[in-house]
């Protein structure tokens, strides 16, 4: 067993050598495919990214009745608070919205000053939830406690908004099993040309009496290490290659929110494990299954 | 030994190489099998390392028949048996030391067996001096002595060659049956199937002649051909390398 094992290392670091050329190109190919999954994996990423943060800039704005008073105004307050769902609640005071309004007339902020004395505005709450999806149930059960006069979350606005996101997302996730599939076929296609290059070596193996397992472990040791080898060139690229890009974007569009800093490391560290794994895993079994139609001698 | 008990062999586009084949060859024979091109000689030893299964009857070797082995008990005969081939076989980017070497490193043998037993191998067929060289460095001949060194390097009882002279010149088919001969001597059995007339009738050995499938003589020191019938023979060989 352990002699089997040298020997297909040894075989298969010894073909890898003798035959460059098919090698390289294998790698090749399969840094390629990856490069273009891993590039969709990153625009899908960021997809999603983009879709979260419109989503996380939804919030509900709960009005509270006119005669309620202070302590009314609290335990509404913590009752919100305490629904499911809910990430954050602030009460914003009439006074505070008024204010809020004046910084956002500037420099026009005087035409205000005439409704000082008869402030329009009410007292409110303005309610952020934990998932997007949570905003319409919860605005609903909101809208029937003590003392809420009107509850309000831009309801058609966020209709759309959520089906657009959604549409997006299903996007993302439509190219990358297409690109998956796509990077299979390519891949173990190009593994079967190599074994096919071979499949006179391997008649001759069965010949003399070798065991499947025997001829199998250098091609999938070989599959293995191409597979890992051109996901591990693709990783590289994408480790490099994806700060930058984010930087040559963020510099032509500002405020894009991309997926940038800790969380993109974190997102192309996880992205390139998932690739390294899926070229490893293809090289392998695209050998192994490929092996299997001349084993039949 | 080898037994075949009533086997037929019919391929699956219709064509019936092997038709109602008794034989028995003890351990220790060598055997030529001669006849006509497509009289069935190949499917003959390609039924004995289990390359073709019989589509009827059974073939017993050393006990065992072929035809009923599991996947898995393949390689365990295939390693009894060694097999030369007309067109050699040998793996192109292997030195004629690694071609042999193989043939144990695929048994699982160890490296100090290995370099015990290749060069002896080599050594028999009067190779040592060859082992780095590679199979397009060697000539026809050499190339089969090559083949012959991985058949026997991990002495097999058995030794199967399928005209291993068929590629080559009469002075080198006659080195390569005088090391099958010595092979022999040594207490391995031999089956060669060829075309190599001159050798068959000076040998003097077991000839079993197969004509379309079927076993038509089998003698002990016989020849190519009988005497009375050789031009009719030839003639239908002839015919039939006109018109297989
Ligand atoms: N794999 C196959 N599929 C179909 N028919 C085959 C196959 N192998 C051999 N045959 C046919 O079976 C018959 C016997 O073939 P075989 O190779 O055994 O003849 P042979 O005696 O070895 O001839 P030769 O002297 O030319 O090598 C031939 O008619 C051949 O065409
Ligand atoms: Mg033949």
């Amino acid at each position: 067993m352990i002699r089997a094992l040298a020997y297909g290392t040894r075989e298969a670091l010894a073909s890898l050598r003798r035959n460059s050329l098919m090698s390289l190109a294998s790698v090749t190919t399969v840094a390629v495919c990856l490069t273009v999954l891993a590039s969709t994996l990153l625009v899908a990423g960021n997809l999603d990214h983009l879709a979260a943060a419109v989503e996380a800039q939804v919030q509900i704005r709960v009005f509270i009745a006119e005669d309620a008073t202070p302590e009314t105004r609290e335990a509404l307050a913590k009752a919100v608070a305490g629904l499911e769902g809910v990430a954050s609640v602030e009460v914003v005071t009439r006074e505070e919205a008024l204010e809020r309004l004046r910084e956002q007339f500037g420099s026009r902020r005087e035409l205000l000053d005439a409704v000082e004395e008869m402030n329009p505005l009410r007292d409110s709450l303005e309610v952020a939830v934990a998932r997007p999806e949570q905003v319409v149930p919860t605005a609903e059960v909101i809208s029937r406690l003590q003392g809420v006069a009107e509850v309000n979350y831009g309801q058609v606005f966020v209709d759309k908004l959520f089906s657009v996101t959604r549409f997006v997302r299903w996007i993302g996730l439509g190219l990358v099993a297409l690109l998956t599939v796509a990077t299979v076929l390519i891949i173990s296609n190009t593994v079967r040309l190599t074994v096919f290059a071979r499949r006179e070596e391997i008649g001759i193996m069965k010949l003399v009496g070798a065991t499947d397992w025997f001829i199998r472990w250098p091609f999938l040791l070989e599959g293995l290490f191409l597979g890992m080898l051109g996901a591990g060139l693709t990783a590289g690229l994408t480790w490099q290659g994806y700060p930058w890009l984010v930087e040559q974007a963020e510099r032509v569009v500002p405020f894009l929110p991309l997926l940038a800093g800790e969380a993109a490391r974190e997102f192309v560290r996880r992205t390139n494990l998932v690739l390294v794994v899926l070229g490893a895993f293809l090289g392998a079994v695209g050998s192994t299954v490929s092996l299997r139609r001349f084993l039949r001698v | 030994m080898i037994e075949l008990v009533r086997v037929t062999k019919v391929f699956p586009n219709g064509v019936v190489a092997l038709q109602d084949v008794n034989l028995f060859v003890d351990r220790g024979e060598f055997v030529f099998v001669v006849g006509p091109s497509g009289a069935g000689k190949s499917t003959l030893v390609k039924l004995l390392y289990r390359e073709e299964v019989p589509t009827e009857g059974e073939v017993y070797v050393d006990g065992r028949d072929v035809a009923r082995l599991r996947p898995g008990q393949v390689p365990p005969l295939r390693r009894q048996i060694g097999v030369v081939f007309q067109d050699f076989k040998l793996l192109p980017n292997k030195t004629a030391y690694d071609n042999v070497a193989f043939a144990l490193e695929v048994i699982g043998a160890s490296r100090r067996e290995i370099r015990r037993r290749v060069p002896q191998a080599l050594d028999l067929v009067g190779l040592r001096d060859r082992a780095r060289a590679y199979p397009n460095q060697l000539s026809g001949g050499e190339q089969q002595r090559v083949a012959l060194a991985r058949a026997i390097v991990n002495n097999p009882w058995l030794l199967l060659a399928d005209e291993p002279t068929g590629n080559l010149d009469p002075d080198t088919s006659w080195g390569i049956v005088r090391l099958l001969e010595e092979v022999n001597r040594r207490g391995t059995t031999v089956v060669m199937a060829t075309h190599a007339r001159h050798i068959v009738n000076a040998m003097q050995k077991r000839v079993i002649a197969l004509r379309r499938g079927r076993v038509i003589r089998d003698e002990h020191h016989g020849r190519y051909v009988r005497d009375d019938d050789e031009l009719s023979s030839l003639l239908e060989e002839m015919r039939a390398v006109v018109s297989p």
